[in-house]
């Protein structure tokens, strides 16, 4: 399974990481995304299995990338790892087809909470 | 009948809250420490004690923007914001960590924290993206809540401080 992280910290993509490797899906392969307009470009090229994404970044953010893919037609499953996690924005990110809304700080119970069943 | 201007009207659409109205320092070691546990490591405790910072700090912070607005600002000295950029890294650490490393963690610890502050206050608010350098002034000493921690020993603060002037007060 192929997964793509988009965030624009370096460090948060590396902690997204070693958070998946602890929650035990650690045999993935893993391509990273520097904001929401890499990401975009990313899954074209690179078709990931699922998208890992920030929600707020330079250039695009996350929920512009989700709604730029679904315009195009992509359905690729897509969650959010965030640090805001407002009911709005759950709504919001839902509303536009997101899985589901990690809100940082995480650990690897959150992430096995709400990514079993979506990673295989 | 007539009516008159008792300046109540006035008064409450001129009021705003300020941060001590809404928060206060427990809430605010609270969420660093749940911050501390998963970005820095799970053994990673903060001593909620004053230090004395040193002459050279760095600050990272994010801006709220809404009812409530000003930042969330951390600051620590320089050598303290490398010991957590490596603890963030941990074994992605490089040998020698680069400014924009530096930038890069210290600015998503204040990122995480200040997403948790900006859940605990009123809403709808909007959250900037992070910022390292020098502090952001605070411009109304009344709109300030702040918590001095030891990290590993060494000083570090955590100040949620409003960005607008006092209100002119009313005679």
């Amino acid at each position: 399974m192929k997964i793509l992280i988009a965030d624009d910290s370096r460090v948060m993509r590396q902690i997204v990481i070693r958070t998946l490797r602890q929650a035990g899906y650690d045999d993935h392969d893993i391509v990273e995304a520097e904001d929401g307009a890499d990401a975009l470009a990313k899954v074209g090229s690179e078709s990931p299995d699922l998208v890992l994404s920030d929600w707020n970044m330079p250039n695009m953010t996350g929920i512009e990338c989700l709604q730029a893919l679904r315009a195009q037609g992509s359905q690729v499953p897509f969650g959010f790892v965030t640090s805001e996690g407002s009911p709005e924005m759950r709504e919001k990110a839902a509303n536009a087809g997101a899985m589901f809304l990690i809100a940082k700080p995480f650990n690897e119970d959150t992430f096995k909470e709400h990514l079993d069943g979506v990673i295989a | 009948m007539t009516s008159t201007d008792t300046g109540q009207r006035r008064r409450l659409s001129d009021s705003r809250p300020v941060i001590t109205d809404l928060m206060d320092e427990a809430t605010i070691l609270s969420v660093a420490e749940e911050a501390w546990i998963s970005l820095v490591g799970e053994e990673e405790v903060l001593v909620p004690l004053p230090g004395d910072l040193p002459g050279d700090v760095l600050s990272s912070w994010v801006d709220v923007v809404g009812p409530w607005t000003g930042s969330v600002v951390l600051t620590t000295g320089r050598a303290t914001a490398e010991a957590l950029s490596r603890a963030l890294l941990r074994e992605a650490a490089p040998e020698v960590l680069e400014l924009e490393d530096i930038e890069d963690a210290f600015g998503e610890i204040a990122n995480v924290v200040g997403g948790s502050v900006k859940a605990a206050l009123p809403g709808p608010s909007a959250l900037s993206l992070p910022q390292v350098g020098h502090a952001p002034l605070v411009r109304n000493p009344g709109d300030v809540c702040r918590v001095d921690v030891l990290w590993r020993g060494e000083p570090l603060t955590i100040s949620v401080q409003g960005a607008l002037p006092p209100l002119p007060v009313s005679h």
